[in-house]
């Protein structure tokens, strides 16, 4: 036994060798193994029959061998892919493909296409594959849109109606992630001829949706996917969900202008597909102007930052620390959405928790006090290295800083609550007036005669958290409250942290975790999040309000607001809501974060989206890629063509 | 010959016991460690759904397809008998790939960079180390000095250094990668030259860390070869200069075998380090990924292979060193 | 042994590495007496702050005497520090694209190339090809020249309590000057800050003193198991001999290093303190000690003057201690500065790798290594985040090094020069 084991070894460390000597030991591996695997059998009877459904074949495998990308057809990234890519199935959650799966707030459509694309700058959905605006039915609980009829799949084949039902039907079928997130909210999703699509909300015992927003939402956040490839994947997974979900899908068929050209453990490419539908008159009337998209795995943020400041990254989706030393230190011809900190558009809000009912946590003057303590400036300025807006330039709310969300609501009706931070005196003078006080001289408050303390704490390497949390700390030993931190890992943060049907246990007084981005149902979804307490209870809880923060009144606000039409209406019960966070403190933002960093080297191409570039309806700084942003891939030209 | 079998079956015998501890050992530890990495899996399948049966579902079938609801016991055996058939289970950070797809795909990197860095690392140095001892004079008391500078650096800090200075500002060689960014491999000279070209900075950072320990070695044992009895006697004896040389440094190299078997270890970890730093696509690199991952059966496969190769290496060096040495024929057959 | 620590005294090499040593030894201790900063402390708001000397502006503007003082250069070093030759050649060149005669523009006069400027430049124009980064570029000279030729003295103006109207307080002409000494607050940071806004020399100090710490702990661990096995294990021998040397040999080709990184990653981050990670250092290397010291103590055991203590009926803990040690003394010693030095490494390596002590609550060298390239320091041509680092790694250990070589030189006297 032992024998055939090192056998095989050593076969592998040869075949290694002879592989990496004859091009980098790139090629897929199953080749080299027993491959009981399921993925790799599956793989090899798809592969002849791919060839013929690929819509540009030849144009595939041309440059292979012409071995090197042309600089001025490629558009590099970063950011965005950090491990090897494992798969390109839509349906699955886990095949790391940056470049072409991203079905979000503002889903990527590179390679594959929502009926709508949501543009955060103003919070409208533009139609892609559907045509013209969606409408919904007298009573709410309808929505339906049409279909381009110039959309074409890959293969050539019309996308229809019928196609965006099959997925959806799949989705449940097999409980995808997507499928477990909407089923409570829609009901079904029929084909009412080729081109019509109408969405049936689920109706709660009033006979109203039960959440129209989501509905709305679902229209721009989910790919269209094939039916006929569907029926061939679910054939060849013999209706086994986990195998349906692993396949990598290396034949999948799609709507977008982009189709897989290369992957491996170094870098992925997407190569434009010319007979792309959307070149119709009816959609952009043109091809994008890059021919490929291709994106650099790179081992880090520094290694990373290096490829971009060198010209071989045109765009940057990761956090370059420092980034304006790029431009003002070295001039070079990198720029950033806004020309001045923070540099990019926040959308996401990381917050710090309260495990509200730990010793103290409970009152509300102590989570104020130390809220209004802490060096907000500080966290921005070393943590972010200024890539967020400060609290000056951005109030706190429960808003992101987009102007569609600012506008949400009333700033002059809660301005008096809006704190900026680093109020050391005013801390303290809360605290004494609560009768939180230093009894036995210590240095330390007591409440209730026990001393305050407690720990911070986010998951260990999360470098911009950990400095944040840091500073948090510091501010409650300047008010006389101990803090220390600490760093779990993630794996054992993140399952302490979502286990919402027991307290948090002792070392979780105060952590930090996310909240939503940008997206068609914020800010509802955001504040849900962060407030609903819809979320105690969950054994597995990946929503939000970690800190099982319960508030009658907020409950009934967040249930009114989906329903809710009247702008007026919504600004005043957004204004309410952004009243009781401020007041009662159940959390509080830490710092604003974009929801893609969006750094661009015009070394090659230039007309990236930036501030005040005239585009209308503005293209959004997500990368040329997430929703209504990929206009900007038609906008691109060469700096010397 | 009956005593070089008896050594090699002995060494053989050594090899395989020590395989099998290093196995244990490696399936052992990172499954020590907290936390539990399948609901990391889940994290990422879970996000956005808010239904909460549906996310334990999702849990349940994780747990089932890793196998990681079974006592660690039952675990154990089933992973003896999948790493025997070269199934290393799923990765848990790049699911639903293969641990065995993951390790292939970066070991032919780190084969073709770290043995030949270690091999010309170890030649230079003992040619160096040599000439020191021979020389004596102006070349030793540079070297040696400098030899041992080299040699007290970090692994990664040589890297580093090497980064700054001849990618980043020099501007001489690329900063990352294993070759060009506008390249897709295949075997046309442009992309051999890259992948040369990428190769230089982690080869050389390795090599000259090597040189360092190497050459200090190497010039200690030749001084005290030279100083040797039978050195003085040959010379008595008016044997040629070029003749006794030869002697000399073939018995200096002798026990510098056997350390380059001991320090193979030291190195390879070192080497994996500058992997990292040049994000060269190497076992270092998926390591660390295995790491950040929490991704244990990545860790565990990946050390394994390590921990294999050196153990072949020592076992070659071994038999190689049985072969060349009389005194261990001569002892063994006793 | 007084003779003994003549020579060893007498070698050259171990002297220079015995003074680099000691010299940085002496640093990590009088060091944070004479700097009473905790070396933690986040004092910049703000990541890298340059190396130089801080001087507080408010309280320069304040200090007690202005010295007026007339420099001829002091204008043009002024506009210097704001108006680079190559601002100057690309504001040239804006203005030729935006239609001013080339033969018009003299950019090395100042007052005319500003004025030219000021008539010309509108910050919304943006040439057909200008890249955006180009168009900002300009955007920002243009901010950065506003009032450079200015003569005017600066107003400190404050609030005025009552009213809130502003009331100047006190001008500032260009040729005041205050003297440093009489600055209320200066802080000088020599190696500058790092990412968490922290003072790289102070915590650089603090670092090595830890990381000389974990080299100790982790080489009197190495030594002291490393030792007992091999003196075990060689004088002994039979069946305690092929047990010990049975777990020996497994150590000795598993490589340490992944033993290392299996250990402090089953450990967990919240466990791993600066002594856990020189315990484990020291629990995986002291394999090299214990294999020398049993094959010298094989040599030692059938020498005449032990076989004589054996004869007398002395115990076995007294022959290993009195007969043995002392004659393997020089040896344990040595391999002891290489334990030390080699474990300051292997914290080293294993921070790099994220799986050094847990972050924040000691300074390590690794540590402080791992975030300057989380950082990007290196890239970003912070040299003073990571450097520093660097030298005082390979220092510390060169140090040991050339220590041990000496050693090596005066107890074998084949090597000496």
């Amino acid at each position: 036994m032992k024998h055939r084991f090192n056998l095989l070894m050593i076969l592998l460390m040869i075949a290694g060798m002879v592989l990496a000597a004859c091009g980098g030991g790139a090629t897929p591996a199953p080749a080299q193994q027993p491959a009981q695997e399921q993925p790799a059998p599956q793989q090899q009877p798809a592969q002849p029959t791919e060839a013929p459904t690929e819509a540009a074949p030849t144009e595939a495998a041309a440059p292979v061998s012409a071995d090197a990308l042309p600089r001025k057809e490629t558009l590099y990234y970063n950011g965005f892919q950090w491990g090897p890519v494992v798969g390109w199935n839509p349906y699955s959650n886990s095949n790391n493909n940056g470049m072409a799966i991203a079905q979000q707030d503002s889903a990527r459509v590179t390679m594959f296409e929502t009926p709508y694309l949501y543009n955060m700058l103003d919070g409208k959905q533009y139609p892609l594959l559907a045509d013209g605006d969606w409408s919904w039915n007298e009573d709410r609980t309808e929505i339906t849109f049409k279909i381009k009829p110039a959309a074409r799949w890959s293969d050539g084949t019309p996308v229809t109606a019928e196609d965006v039902a099959y997925t959806w039907a799949t989705h449940v079928k097999y409980e995808t992630a997507i499928g477990a997130a909407n089923r409570d909210y829609i009901e079904t999703i029929e084909a009412v001829d080729p081109q019509t699509v109408v969405i049936k909300a689920k109706l709660d015992e009033n006979g109203r949706a039960v959440n129209p927003l989501i509905v709305q939402a679902y229209l721009s956040t989910n790919y269209v996917v094939q039916k006929a490839w569907t029926q061939k994947l679910e054939e060849r997974s013999g209706g086994d969900p986990t195998k349906l979900l692993a396949d990598p899908a290396e034949d999948v068929v799609y709507s977008g202008p982009y189709g897989k050209f290369f992957a491996d453990d170094t870098k992925v490419v997407l190569v434009r597909n010319d007979n792309y539908w959307g070149q119709d008159p009816s959609m952009w009337g043109k091809l994008p102007a890059p021919k490929y998209l291709a994106h650099v795995i790179f081992k880090d943020n520094a290694a990373g930052t290096t490829a971009l400041a060198a010209g071989e990254v045109d765009v940057s989706q990761q956090f370059n620390s420092n980034v304006q030393d790029l431009w003002e230190k070295q001039n070079l011809p990198i720029s950033t959405y806004l020309p001045d900190p923070p540099y990019h558009i926040g959308a996401s809000l990381p917050t710090a928790f309260y495990n509200l009912k730990a010793h103290g946590l409970d009152q509300v003057c102590i989570r104020k006090a130390i809220a209004i303590a802490v060096d907000y400036p500080a966290i921005i300025a070393n943590a972010m290295t200024n890539q967020s807006a400060t609290f000056e330039q951005v109030p706190r709310s429960l808003m992101n800083p987009t102007p569609f969300e600012q506008a949400m609501y009333n700033r002059e009706a809660v301005k008096h609550l809006q704190w900026v931070g680093n109020d050391i005196e005013g801390a303290k003078k809360l605290l004494d007036e609560c009768g939180v006080v230093d009894t036995d001289g210590d240095g330390w408050r007591e409440y209730n005669g026990q001393k305050l303390s407690y720990v911070a704490t986010c998951p260990n390497g999360w470098s911009d958290w950990q400095a944040a949390i840091e500073i948090v700390a510091a501010a409650g030993k300047q008010i006389g409250i101990d803090i220390t931190t600490n760093f779990p890992e993630w794996s054992v943060y993140q399952t302490v942290v979502t286990k919402s049907d027991t307290p948090l246990p002792p070392g979780y007084e105060i952590f930090m975790m996310w909240s939503a981005g940008a997206g068609p149902t914020q800010p509802w979804g955001r504040i849900r999040n962060l407030l609903s307490s819809e979320w105690i209870g969950l054994p597995s809880n990946w929503s939000g309000n970690w800190g099982q923060y319960s508030n009658p009144e907020v409950d009934e606000l967040l249930k009114l607001i989906p329903h809710e039409t009247d702008e007026a209406k919504l600004k005043e019960m957004y204004t309410r809501l952004v009243e009781i966070y401020l007041t009662d403190v159940p959390s509080f933002t830490l710092m604003y974060r974009p929801q893609n960093f969006h750094t661009v080297n015009e070394s090659v191409w230039t007309n990236f989206p930036h501030q005040g570039d005239g585009t209308n309806p503005p293209v959004p700084p997500l990368n040329l890629t997430d929703g209504w942003s990929i206009a900007g891939l038609y906008n691109l030209t060469l700096v010397e063509p | 010959m009956k005593g070089y079998t008896k050594y090699f079956l002995n060494k053989l015998g050594w090899f395989a016991i020590t395989f099998v501890f290093a196995f244990i050992l490696n399936f052992t530890l990172p499954r020590l460690m907290p936390g539990d990495p399948v609901a990391a899996i889940v994290a990422r399948q879970a996000q956005g759904i808010s239904n909460p049966t549906g996310v334990q579902a999702i849990y349940q079938q994780y747990t089932e397809l890793f196998g990681t609801d079974k006592p660690i016991i039952e675990q154990f055996f089933i992973y003896v008998r999948n790493v025997f058939r070269g199934d290393f289970g799923f990765s848990f950070s790049q699911y639903p790939r293969t641990v065995a797809e993951v390790i292939s795909a970066s070991i032919g990197w780190t084969l073709i960079l770290q043995f030949p860095a270690i091999i010309v690392g170890w030649i230079l140095g003992n040619v160096l180390g040599a000439m020191a001892a021979y020389l004596r004079g102006g070349f030793d008391k540079v070297l040696m000095p400098s030899a041992l500078f080299l040699s007290s650096f970090p692994a990664f800090g040589m890297a580093v250094i090497l980064l700054v200075i001849f990618a980043v500002h020099l501007k001489w060689f690329p900063t990352s990668g294993g070759y060009g960014y506008t390249l897709i491999p295949s075997l046309t000279p442009t992309f051999l030259w890259s992948a040369f070209v990428h190769y230089q900075l982690p080869f050389w950072s390795i090599v000259l860390i090597a040189i360092g320990g190497q050459a200090i070695g190497m010039r200690s044992m030749s001084i005290y070869e030279l100083n040797a009895d039978y050195v003085k006697f040959a010379r008595f004896m008016g044997i040629k200069d070029d003749k006794i040389v030869a002697y000399v440094f073939r018995n200096a190299m002798l026990p510098q075998v056997t350390g380059l078997a001991l320090a193979l270890g030291t190195m390879v970890g070192g080497a994996l380090i500058a992997e990292i730093v040049f994000s060269y696509p190497g076992l270092g690199t998926t390591l660390l990924n295995g790491v950040m991952g929490q991704d244990y059966p990545l860790i565990s496969a990946a050390t394994l292979i390590i921990t294999f190769m050196v153990l072949t290496a020592n076992f070659i060096l071994e038999i190689l060193y049985g072969v060349i040495d009389p005194r261990i024929k001569a002892a063994q057959s006793d | 042994m007084q003779h003994t620590l003549r020579q060893v005294f007498r070698s050259g090499k171990f002297i220079v590495g015995f003074s680099i040593l000691m010299t940085i030894l002496l640093i990590v201790i009088i060091y944070p007496w004479v700097v009473r900063h905790p070396p933690l402390q986040i004092i910049g708001q703000g990541t890298f702050f340059p190396p130089g000397i801080y001087v507080n502006v408010y309280d320069a503007i304040h200090a007690p005497t202005l010295y007026t003082l007339n420099l001829e250069d002091a204008a043009a070093n002024r506009i210097g520090n704001k108006l680079r030759q190559e601002d100057r050649v690309a504001m040239k060149e804006w203005l030729v694209a935006f239609g001013v005669p080339e033969d018009e523009i003299d950019i090395d006069d100042t007052e005319k190339l500003l004025a030219l400027w000021e008539a010309n430049y509108n910050p919304d124009l943006r040439l057909p090809g200008m890249t955006f980064a180009r168009h900002r570029y300009f955007q920002r000279v243009n901010a950065s020249i506003d009032g450079l030729l200015s003569t005017e003295p600066a107003i400190i103006a404050a609030p005025n309590s009552e009213t809130g109207a502003l009331e100047q307080k006190a001008l500032i002409r260009q040729t005041d000057y205050a003297n440093v000494d009489e600055v209320a607050n200066v802080r000088i940071l020599a190696l500058g800050t790092d990412n968490f806004g922290r003072d790289v020399l102070t915590q650089l100090v603090a670092a090595t003193a830890v990381s000389l710490v974990i080299g100790l702990v982790a080489g009197l661990i190495a030594t002291t198991i490393g030792l007992t096995l091999g003196l075990l294990a060689g004088y002994i021998g039979g069946l305690v001999d092929d047990v010990l040397m049975f777990f020996t040999n497994l150590f000795t080709v598993i490589p340490t290093f992944v033993l290392l990184i299996l250990i402090s990653f089953s450990i967990g981050q919240d466990k791993r303190g600066a002594i856990t990670i020189a315990m484990v250092i020291g629990f995986t290397s002291w394999v090299w000690t214990a294999r020398a010291v049993r094959s010298q103590v094989l040599s030692l055991r059938n020498r005449d003057h032990v076989n004589l203590s054996k004869l007398s009926g002395h115990s076995v803990p007294r022959i290993i201690l009195v007969d043995i040690l002392p004659y393997i003394a020089s040896y344990v010693v040595m391999a002891f500065i290489l334990q030390v030095s080699s474990g300051i490494l292997a914290e080293a390596g294993l921070s790099i790798l994220g799986l050094g002590p847990r972050t924040t609550e000691t300074p390590t060298l690794g540590l402080m290594m791992n975030w300057a390239m989380i950082y990007q320091a290196h890239i970003l041509g912070k040299w003073w985040a990571y450097l520093p680092v660097l030298v005082t790694i390979a220092l510390v250990s060169f140090s040991m090094n050339l220590m041990n070589t000496g050693l090596d030189q005066v107890f074998n006297p084949a090597l000496r020069d």
